[in-house]
């Protein structure tokens, strides 16, 4: 059963932390945004985003970014043979005209632009009350 | 990365692949080559130290990864499957069968986790029937189904010596010597004989369990040696013997701290000073009963067998045969080449060997067989409360499937075949006893320990008991079964949904007869099967009380006995061995807290005793071979005093009963009455020991006495003074004020005061021979009895189970029946009846299975019949009082029901 696609971005809210670091992942750095990222480069991207705290298996990983195709929060960046880009750490590249690459849609950009805005708020709220304690300068 | 670690990373891999495969195809057709790819990246990232934590931390996050991600693909892929299975309802493609396994494990844990009670009920039960069949099977596969610890051990036969059917108590060695010439059908015979040796030249005399044996029974049993050389032949043939001895790989360890030097060292046994040449390897076994001799401690050649006589007299019984078939002799060749010989050597020795035959057994036959009854009864009584078990889960089965009704109809309806819904039915039945089956895998590991400890008495050999492939794939064999068994009915039952009668009615709306026959046959099946698991405890228990209650002869309690053996070196004569005995029995008799002392040859239910033949003074001679046999025991005076057994008639032995006297003897009361019918023994004369044995005068008559076995049969029995027949070996019984052992160390001084190289052993209190004798039988029936009492447990919450579901349904036509003016009277016995005509139906089946069961447990009983009608009646009222109990609390229920509640639920 597919879903319609829902226009509204509100309507996607809250997103589930993979999905947020996701759309963070594909946001960040992002000056040849149009070429995309591949699943790996994302999973190390917000593995060393979140100090390790997230660090997401190929399960996780292809599920979450088939959920995300199918509600169009992200998309497949159409290209030919030859990746660019070489892992970290691949020892070989075999595999490399495989790769899909993914980036945010516009749908995407919006729910990651409101979700984010909704914890700020959450956080300013809480240092208001003074729940959340300023952290330590790194 | 070196070669191995590549392939190890290869090896990951090909296990990561197959894991890929538990994903939806779609999804995984549109990622999986992704996914390998991640995983490689992974890996070759995770695996670059090659240590082991991170390869351990991989393999985690790999299966945390697997548990997270896979119920959302498969819940999006079902959903969107689902759409379209209800637009079409096509069958599933073949290739997709894989999948639509998966698809029914899936369902089957969902609806599992959805009644965890009912789960958890059904799981326990297996468990405990699952891992109660796999303990027990662990013993019957070490004791019966595994190999004898020697090697081709198929070939290796003892050959007893017997008179028709009648198994003599040994081999006589002269007629071993002429088998082993003339017989064609084995390609090794050998002798052995345990007895106890004494080592001395330590600081303490002490006993070992030696072997007498030539270098035949060594060849035979294919026997190594760890270090040195095992004997050859000229050592251990009887007139060329050498004092040379092999030691088993214990005592080396024990008592020598495993020196290296022993070999070529002198050990003290019996006297005489003996080289020891070999040493045993540790798992070397030796073909004895472990309950009836320890292991022996050391090898000695036959030569030095220390009994006068056992070896040079034709019709002198002392010894055992131990035989290899020549490679595809069949044991009736061999038995017919004995026979042959044994026929000539009776037309050759008439006066000793008149009748006496050879019988070839199995080594596997003689050792095992006596465990197999007891080992199967206790396999079958398990194997029963299994299908018990099973029967009760099935009857929660159908009480689900009854509930499930209306889920099973819309799964129908959205079309589903009956197959389709017969297959998801019984994975749930599989996914339950595998879940179960493992638990009682897991409960059999916990116990076999405690069972091969407290079952060891049924054991021949010191088998090890262990869960092994065998066992473990009877485990898997009795869990598939049990889920079949308990889930084919039900699921049959259930699958058979009527889509426009069920769809219209309530979910727990009342099930047609069919399923209502099924439980009661099933609950019927249960109670059959108790019958005939109680009848048999029965019995069996009964015949435990009846052996608790023989009457053994003498009075058991506040006596000690403790036994020894003179070395033949140090007593050579009669005399000598007579005057130690007298001086010893003196200072024993003089040990404060000693009521009464005396010596005797085989204290009764200690396992020894001497048979021999005998023929009354003026009956017709007839030939030797049909001479009767009785029991023949050397005492001092006082023995019948000290053991408190009743002399009848005439007189005690005397000290005046010396060599240089007449011989005397004593006999029991039913020898007495064989010897003069109607009249007094004492003044008749017996011939002991066959035609050319010693004639003696009875001089008195005493009680019968058990003598080797609580369950025997009364024996002839015969004294004689041990001043007319010194032996070397003896038992001493005392009869103590007190506490038994509380004068054990002192009585073991006084016969240190008499002989301090002497050792002492077999230091224990009559009373443990008689709980000894007790032992396996009572084990067979606490086993059994438990068992039965876990059936009729399981049974009870059938029967009440099945009532109480049956009143539930009914509430509504009960309620219209007291709206009529029905009173609870007559509605309780409405619901009883209905439930008792199940049970006394299967009552009745119960004690004819029963009756046809027990008859295989008549060799295990004793003083009782198979078919005992006390014991039958006993189980049948029993079974049926738990029957109403459980019938009559929901009755009670049903007859409560205020009928304008019933009436109103619809």
């Amino acid at each position: 059963m597919r879903r319609p696609p829902p226009a509204d971005p509100e309507r996607l809210l809250p997103l589930t932390p993979v999905v947020l670091h996701i759309l963070l992942a594909l946001a960040a750095g992002t000056t040849d945004d149009a070429q995309g990222k591949h699943g790996y480069a994302l999973a190390q991207e917000i593995e060393s985003l979140t100090g390790g705290a997230i660090r997401m298996g190929p399960g996780t990983l292809y599920g979450s970014i088939q959920r995300m195709l199918a509600t169009e929060l992200i998309e497949e960046v159409p290209r030919g043979r030859g990746g660019r880009g070489r892992a970290p750490g691949a020892a070989e590249d075999d595999g490399d005209e495989r790769r899909r690459y993914y980036r945010a849609t516009a749908l995407g950009r919006d729910a990651l632009d409101l979700e984010l805005r909704r914890l700020a708020r959450v956080v300013n709220f809480a240092r208001r009350k003074h729940l959340l304690r300023d952290p330590e300068p790194a | 990365m070196s070669g191995r670690s590549a392939s190890s990373g290869s090896r990951f891999e090909w296990v990561f692949r197959q894991l890929l495969r538990l994903y939806p195809p779609g999804f995984r057709a549109r990622f999986g080559p992704e996914m390998l790819q991640f995983y490689r990246l992974r890996s070759a990232e995770a695996l670059r130290g090659r240590s082991f934590i991170r390869a351990l931390r991989l393999s985690m996050d790999l299966a945390l990864d697997l548990g997270r991600s896979l119920p959302p693909a498969w819940r999006d892929e079902l959903r969107a499957r689902r759409a379209r299975h209800t637009a079409t309802s096509a069958p599933l493609p073949p290739e997709d069968r894989m999948d639509s396994l998966l698809l029914d494990l899936r369902f089957a844990l969902r609806s599992i986790a959805r009644r965890p009670g009912f789960a958890a009920v059904t799981i326990l039960t297996l468990a405990l029937g699952i891992g109660a069949n796999t303990a027990i099977f662990s013993v019957v596969n070490a004791v019966l189904l595994q190999p004898l610890p020697w090697p081709d051990a198929g070939r290796l036969m003892f050959v007893f010596g017997a008179r028709g059917d009648e198994r003599q108590q040994g081999d006589v060695y002269l007629d071993y010597l002429d088998w082993r010439r003339s017989n064609t059908s084995f390609e090794t015979l050998g002798v052995i004989r345990a007895q106890s040796v004494n080592l001395t030249g330590g600081d303490t005399p002490d006993r070992l369990i030696g072997m007498f044996a030539d270098v035949g029974a060594l060849r035979t049993l294919h026997a190594t040696v760890a270090r040195g050389r095992l004997f050859i032949d000229s050592e251990t043939e009887v007139a060329t013997r050498e004092p040379v001895a092999i030691i088993s790989d214990a005592l080396w360890r024990t008592r020598f701290g495993a020196r290296t030097d022993l070999l070529g060292s002198r050990l003290v046994l019996n006297g005489q000073a003996f080289t020891v040449v070999g040493i045993l390897p540790p798992n070397f076994q030796t073909p004895v009963w472990a309950g009836a001799v320890s292991a022996p401690d050391v090898w000695l050649p036959i030569g030095y067998y220390p009994n006068k006589g056992d070896l040079d007299t034709r019709g002198q019984a002392g010894v055992l045969v131990v035989g290899r078939l020549r490679p595809g002799v069949p044991v009736t060749r061999a038995q017919q080449d004995m026979d042959a010989i044994t026929r000539r050597l009776a037309e050759e020795y008439p006066v000793t060997n008149a009748g006496l035959g050879a019988n070839v057994q199995p080594l596997a036959e003689s050792i095992v067989g006596p465990s197999r009854t007891p080992l199967l009864l206790v396999l079958a009584a398990v194997g029963i409360v299994l299908l018990v078990a099973c029967a009760n889960v099935a009857n929660l089965q159908l009480a689900r499937a009854a509930a499930r009704r209306r889920e099973l109809s819309v799964r129908a309806a959205l079309g589903a075949g009956r197959g389709r819904l017969l297959r998801q039915l019984l994975s749930e039945s599989v996914v339950l006893s595998l879940v179960g089956g493992a638990a009682g895998v897991a409960l059999a590991l916990a116990m076999v320990h405690v069972l091969a400890a407290s079952i060891a008495p049924l054991l021949p050999l010191h088998a090890s008991i262990t869960l092994d492939g065998t066992v473990l794939l009877f485990a898997l064999g009795a869990t598939v079964l049990a889920g079949l068994l308990f889930g084919v009915f039900p699921a049959w039952q259930a699958s058979n949904a009527h889509l426009h009668e069920t769809l219209t009615l309530r979910g727990d709306a009342p099930v047609g007869a069919a399923p209502l026959a099924g439980r009661h046959s099933l609950i019927g099946a249960q109670i059959a099967l108790c019958v005939v698991l109680l009848v048999s405890a029965g019995l069996l228990a009964r015949s435990l009380g009846a052996l608790a209650h023989v009457d053994v002869g003498f009075q058991p309690d506040h006596l000690l006995t403790l036994q020894f053996r003179l070395p033949p070196t140090k007593y050579r004569t009669d005399a000598q061995i007579a005057s130690m005995f007298t001086a010893t029995i003196a200072q024993i008799r003089a040990v404060p807290g000693v009521r009464a002392a005396a010596l005797v040859r085989a204290t009764p239910l200690n396992g020894n005793g001497e048979t021999m033949t005998y023929a009354v003074e003026g009956a017709d001679v007839r030939r030797a071979g049909d001479l009767p046999s009785l029991q023949l025991n050397v005492v001092s005076p006082g023995y019948f005093e000290t053991m408190m057994i009743p002399r009848l008639a005439g007189r005690d032995f005397t000290m005046q009963d010396r060599d240089s006297s007449r011989r005397v003897a004593i006999v029991n009361a039913q020898l007495a009455r064989k010897i003069a019918p109607g009249a007094s023994a004492v003044g008749r004369q017996i011939r002991i020991g066959g035609d050319s044995g010693t004639l003696a005068t009875v001089v008195g008559v005493v009680g019968d006495v058990k003598q080797f076995r609580l369950s025997e049969a009364t024996l002839d029995q015969a004294y004689v003074s041990y001043q007319q027949r010194p032996l070397i070996f003896t038992e001493v019984v005392v009869r103590t004020t007190g506490d038994p052992m509380s004068v054990a160390n002192a009585v073991r001084a006084a016969i240190w005061r008499v002989d301090r190289d002497q050792p002492v052993w077999g230091v224990r209190p009559v009373q443990r021979s008689l709980e000894d004798a007790l032992g396996a039988p009572s084990l067979t029936v606490w086993v059994t009895a438990s068992f039965a009492l876990l059936a009729l447990l399981l049974a009870t919450i059938g029967v009440y189970g099945v009532m109480s579901y049956l009143v539930a349904q009914r509430t509504q036509e009960v309620g219209i029946r007291m709206a009529l003016g029905a009173g609870g009277r007559q509605v309780l016995l409405m619901v009883v009846r209905q439930g008792m005509t199940t049970v006394v139906i299967a009552l009745a089946i119960g004690v004819i299975a029963a009756i046809a069961a027990t008859r295989l447990l008549a060799s295990q009983l004793f003083g009782v019949g198979a078919t005992d009608p006390l014991t039958f009646s006993a189980v049948v009222l029993l079974l049926a009082i738990v029957a109403v109990a459980a019938c009559w609390i929901p009755a009670r229920r049903a007859s409560r029901v205020d009928p304008m509640v019933a009436l109103r639920r619809e």
